[in-house]
């Protein structure tokens, strides 16, 4: 027996516990919260048998299993299955894990909703199902009808206290605009990746990820279809990863508890579309351009995001910002990948291209370390009940076990050597460097803007941390409640354990795992990377590791200037508070306000037109013509009662009549 | 049994309606019951259908064929018959009829004739979607006007007689034209038979062979019929003010199964006898297609009233019924004729939710409402349900519709060179999202509204959840195995393909 044959079970199990809870939540312990964790912590369990079958070599990978679903024309049968290889299981892995240690976190977070905690663990599960769904599935079809789960579920949590807000009316309505925003800005790239789903159905005739990355298939396919569908691809991509321009959504998710927060940066939703891009790889890497398009759209989201997070002074949103800065390293580095896998497909075997291996690491190093920023968040959010940094202040005494984890978690994103950030994020800045030194100058702007944002980060964060934690105690601080109880903090710890060593991994063989080759005409995920010697040799020898060591502590360094020692005033860069650069920041460089314009001043005035047109026009054509039938100018409307009855019955008389005649009519002429 | 069950199918209604119109005066309160013993059986005798037809035989099913009235000039024959199609939308009346009984369980207001009416409208919309005599077809057809005409002037809302006689003087109208299009295939058939006797059974009319130019001009105005009917626009005014008046039970049959005549009527007697026709008009039906959602979907960000709303939403659907039809691919054939059963469920939630906010809570506008799941979470809990399954949410029904439907015409569009037009289509998709999500954030989100005097409101009774709770069950279970229902229309779709391919 195979643990891998039962991998089915990973995502049933959940949304077991997500049927279960959702009946009868309300008559168990904690409305279903511990059936939500054992849910989350059985998928864990199951994913971790499978992961050392599978990393271990023991199976086989890719391993499908599929059933016919539904036939749709003469050639084409959709199929429902799971689909397994390193990719899928590292996202299962992360996703259950890190899910499992939020549900336990959640029983001491979410203790005071009473009644609603049927509805949040009930979500939360169907949230992880979705996420199992997702990375499992066997082809686009089934991907993108979990994706769309995600989406509802996000729309769902993300809204959780979209009414009777603890906080108030004010907060309901807030929240309730922000769920409607998440899923509508994302539906928006739900929309193009759908149109790429139809360009790969009639290309490929099937969805089926085993044939569309066949490369035999690929061959016979016209290379412009490919790169028009991996294209719509990505803007489904843009949407759920909020890469820019429809990042926007994911600032405003903060409406919803911390621990969704968690969740949607960390574990499940906007690493959806990182996994995407990781997945399609075979299609994507069909075209130079489109992989050019991956990474500038990821490099630019990277520093854009950053700028946004250097001022911000509500602690979630900042964190938020470093999400959406985080991702767009990931794309990009995928995109550069890419890029260099395009060029060099054409002449033969290409080995192990860095980008690849460099987005989908940094992607489970993130995951760690957002996950625990977030629910380091949230405890401090707990204990002193604002998100506004400003009333914060030396809770690090108050909360040690906080303090030190986040102080963690900030190191590990800002890149410093040894922790988890580090490897990948120069795994990341490597991966924009390749093609630029072979050449493709563009690259260079990518490797800038990478390098800025490195700084960016490490002021942003470690900007947070002392403003949090250190200085004097802020107006919140001092009713703070004191250190979360133990089910918050021990994940707090687990995960710090993560931020310090996953970087490891890399060292002790995910390498091996997560390569993307094509091999002997043949896409190949896993397989041998560089070894463990190498990748130190490597990053000691390249100067490039200095520089991007030097910018993580050049910003760390300016953050202890500015928020600790505090002899460089912050406050110079808003003059008199009305800096422009410095209000752009504010303003989300008006995002906001440009959704709402193609939505208030476009869309909404538009639809008043039609209606109007179709009252006063169409309709009035009807009327105008019913009422010179019915005699005069007087509009039907006005036509009394009686005479309607008379007219119906006059109707349905001649029915019957004729009906009758014609009966008559048979039975003389003896037909009958 | 098999060789009558269709008839017993047909009338048991008939026999329904009859029996509830007796219960008047003092029996009044026991019509509910005749009505619920009614409705259950032609759902069970449905089941029964389902269970016992044969996916693998091509053409119609438990066929009943009797001369009705012969003479020298006309054969006309009384003949039930059903397809995988037909099965299909049979299984949706019986099983919408039955679940607006439970609905409606309370009703108070002459119970006896509103649940006769309801039995009424049964035999029509079931001998429509069995009749295989063009002219029973019509008869049925016409059948199903006057109940819900009574429907509508009796039980709607203030400006019922407006809303009803627009609804049965535009519809008939239409029909008469349809009428005409129908002695046309008959006379056409009789000519070209060189016999002076008209006939309307659907295997001669089929079977004549009629001109290109024949074809092209008889589908005009049978179209023009069912376009009415669907509708389509620019002839769907009569729909939302319909909509508007109509009581609940009411609102749903015409939405969920009586529009559906239309696009019934299309593939039964357009596509089936007048292929030729179809590829003539292939063009004019996209784009009235494309209109139909792009405009029904625009429509509806601008509706105050929630129920009007959702009634420009059917329109809008509707049009991508015809969209997928338009294709004549058996991809898009079957996708939209999925599309008539899955939106037939769809829009039976929508409008008894709308229902529920007009009774319970006392308004429909949106803009006075507010923050309702905090006082009726059932009632929230179905609205989110039904306005998610019909913005085409995966998992559950109405995305398998339009997922296919979008493809196939993608296929179409990319085959004949003009991707573009797909934008048009897919943009409805951002809109629709848009008008359900804004809906949602101010009827059922947000602070709680202190417009509405709320000290009455209450939430979903039990017989109304039950039917709710029923209608979200098979839109979920469709939406996981569409084949459940897809493997029934498929065939059809494909026959009819091959027929107009021919050409």
């Amino acid at each position: 027996m195979t643990f891998i044959e039962y991998a089915w079970l990973v995502p049933m199990i959940p949304l077991a516990a997500f049927l279960i809870i959702g009946f009868f939540g309300n008559r168990t312990p904690e409305g279903g919260g511990y059936i939500a964790i054992v849910g989350a912590v059985a998928s864990f369990v199951l994913s971790l048998l499978i992961a050392i079958e599978v990393f271990g070599g023991s199976v086989a990978t890719p391993y499908v299993m599929e059933t016919p679903w539904l036939k749709i024309s003469e050639d084409i049968t959709l199929n429902f299955g799971i689909y397994i290889d390193n990719l899928a299981v590292l996202m299962m892995l992360f996703a259950s894990f890190i899910s499992s240690l939020i549900f336990i976190y959640s029983v001491g977070y979410m203790s005071h909703e009473g009644e609603k905690k049927r509805r949040y663990y009930a979500e939360v599960s169907l949230f992880l199902t979705a996420m199992l769904g997702l990375v499992m599935a066997s082809n686009f079809l089934e991907m993108f009808i979990f994706w769309e789960i995600v989406g509802l579920c996000s729309y769902l949590l993300i809204g959780f206290w979209s009414f009777k807000h603890p906080e108030g009316d004010d907060a309901s309505d807030a929240a309730a605009s922000a769920a409607k925003k998440a899923f509508l800005v994302t539906r928006m790239g739900d929309v193009c990746l759908m149109a790429g789903l139809f360009v790969f159905l009639y290309a490929f005739q099937s969805l089926d990820y085993a044939v569309l990355f066949d490369y035999t298939v690929i061959q016979t396919v016209d290379p412009d279809m490919i790169a028009l569908g991996s294209i719509l691809l990505f803007g489904g991509v843009i949407g759920k990863s909020a890469q820019f321009p429809l990042h926007d959504w994911l600032p405003d998710a903060m409406a919803g508890p911390t621990t969704v927060s968690a969740l949607i940066h960390a574990a499940t939703m906007v690493k959806a579309g990182v996994y995407l891009v990781a997945r399609a790889y075979p299609l994507f890497v069909q075209s130079m351009d489109v992989m050019l398009v991956v990474a500038l759209i990821g490099g630019f989201t990277a520093l854009f995001a950053a700028t946004m997070a250097l001022n911000n002074m509500n602690l979630k949103r900042v964190l938020a910002y470093s999400t959406l800065s985080q991702l767009g390293y990931m794309v990009m580095a995928l995109g550069a990948g890419g890029y260099v896998m395009a060029h060099a497909l054409h002449s033969g075997d290409v080995e192990a291209v860095g980008g690849y291996t460099a987005g989908t690491f940094h992607m489970m190093n993130h995951a760690f370390f957002k996950a625990l920023l977030f629910l380091g968040a949230g405890s401090v959010i707990h204990a002193v009940g604002t998100e506004d940094m400003r009333k914060m202040g030396g809770l690090g005494k108050h909360m040690k076990v906080t303090s030190v984890t986040m102080l963690i978690a900030s190191l590990s994103i800002a890149g410093i050597p040894l922790f988890s950030g580090f490897w990948s994020k120069d795994l990341v800045l490597e991966a924009a460097l390749e093609p630029a030194l072979e050449g493709a100058g563009i690259f260079w702007l990518l490797y800038i803007m990478g390098i800025l944002t490195a700084l960016m980060t490490a002021f942003y964060m470690f900007r947070l941390w002392f403003m949090t934690f250190r200085g004097e105690e802020g107006e919140a601080s001092k009713h703070c409640h004191g250190e979360s109880p133990r089910c918050m903090t021990v994940p707090l710890m687990v995960l710090a354990v993560f931020a310090l060593f996953s970087g490891f991994f890399i060292l002790a063989g995910f390498n091996d795992l997560l390569t993307f080759s094509f091999v002997g005409g043949a896409f190949v995920v896993g397989g041998h990377g560089h070894s463990a010697m190498y990748v130190l040799e490597h990053l000691a020898l390249s100067p490039y590791t200095y520089l991007s060591i030097v910018v993580a502590v050049t910003g760390i360094y300016l953050a202890y200037r500015m928020y600790r020692v505090k002899d460089v005033d912050p406050g110079r860069f808003n003059a008199n508070g009305e800096s422009a650069p410095y209000k752009l920041l504010q303003k989300r460089y008006y995002f906001p306000q440009i959704y709402n314009a193609i939505a208030m001043k476009v869309t909404y005035p538009v639809a008043l037109a039609v209606n109007y047109f179709d009252r006063e026009a169409v309709d009035g054509v009807v009327n105008g013509i019913a009422g010179s039938i019915t005699g005069g100018s007087q509009e039907l409307r006005k036509v009394q009662n009686g005479l309607v009855q008379t007219y119906a019955a006059v109707v349905v008389g001649g029915v019957a009549l004729i009906v009758v005649l014609l009966y008559l009519a048979g039975f003389l002429t003896g037909g009958l | 049994m098999s060789d009558i069950v269709l008839s017993l199918l047909l009338f048991t209604p008939l026999v329904g309606a009859i029996v509830a119109l007796m219960m008047g005066g003092e029996r009044q309160k026991y019509a509910r019951y005749v009505a619920m013993v009614f409705s259950a059986i032609p759902l069970v005798i449905s089941l029964y259908l389902l269970a016992m037809f044969n996916m693998s035989q091509a053409g119609y099913q438990f066929l009943e064929q009797y001369t009705w009235i012969s003479t020298s000039f006309l054969h006309i024959q009384y003949i039930l018959g059903i397809d995988g199609l037909s099965l299909v939308m049979v299984f949706l009346t019986t099983l919408l009829v039955f679940l607006v009984t439970l609905f409606s369980f309370e009703e108070k207001e002459r119970p006896n004739f509103f649940f006769a009416l309801i039995m009424a409208m049964e035999l029509g919309l079931l001998g429509v979607y069995m009749s295989l005599d063009y002219f029973m077809f019509y008869i049925f057809w016409e059948v199903t006007l006057i109940p819900m005409y009574f429907m509508v002037s009796i039980w709607g809302g203030p400006r019922r007689h407006y809303a009803a006689i627009k609804f049965f003087i535009y519809t008939h109208v239409a029909s008469l034209i349809m009428l005409i299009g129908i002695f046309a295939l008959a006379f056409g058939a009789a000519s070209l038979g060189g016999s002076g006797q008209l006939v309307f059974a659907f295997d001669y009319i089929a079977a004549a062979g009629f001109s290109g130019v024949f074809q092209t001009l008889v589908f005009g105005l049978l179209f023009f019929g069912f376009a009415v009917k669907m509708p389509l626009v620019p002839f769907h005014t009569w729909l939302p003010d319909a909509h508007v008046e109509a009581p609940t039970a009411g609102s749903v049959l015409l939405a969920g199964v009586m529009l559906k005549m239309g696009s019934y009527g299309i593939i039964r007697i357009c596509f089936e006898a007048l292929p030729e026709g179809a590829v003539a008009w292939q063009i004019p039906m996209v784009i009235l297609a494309l209109l139909a959602i792009v405009y029904g979907a625009l429509a509806c960000i601008a509706q105050r009233d929630l129920k009007k709303m959702v009634a420009f939403s059917s329109i809008s659907h509707m049009g991508m019924v015809l969209l997928g039809l338009a294709t004549l691919s058996e991809f898009g054939i079957a996708a939209g004729a999925f599309q008539m059963f899955a939106h037939g469920l769809i829009t039976a939630v929508l409008f008894m939710v709308c229902g529920i906010a007009g009774h319970n809570i006392g308004t429909r506008d949106i803009p006075l409402l507010g923050g309702m799941a905090a006082k009726m979470p059932k009632f929230a809990a179905f609205m989110m349900f039904g306005f998610m399954a019909s913005l085409g949410l995966p998992s559950l029904v109405g995305f398998v519709a339009e997922f296919n439907i979008m493809a196939s015409f993608f296929f179409w569009a990319q085959d004949n060179n003009v991707v573009w037009v797909v934008i048009i289509a897919l943009s409805s998709l951002m809109l629709t999202a848009g008008y359900y999500l804004w809906a949602m954030q101010r009827t059922i989100f947000g602070r709680v509204t202190d417009r509405v005097d709320l000290s009455h409101v209450h939430d979903v009774s039990t017989y109304e959840a039950l039917a709710l709770g029923a209608l979200c069950g098979l839109i979920a279970l469709f939406g996981v195995f569409p084949a459940l229902a897809y493997d029934f229309i498929y065939p059809v779709a494909e026959s009819l393909a091959a027929l107009i391919g021919v050409i």
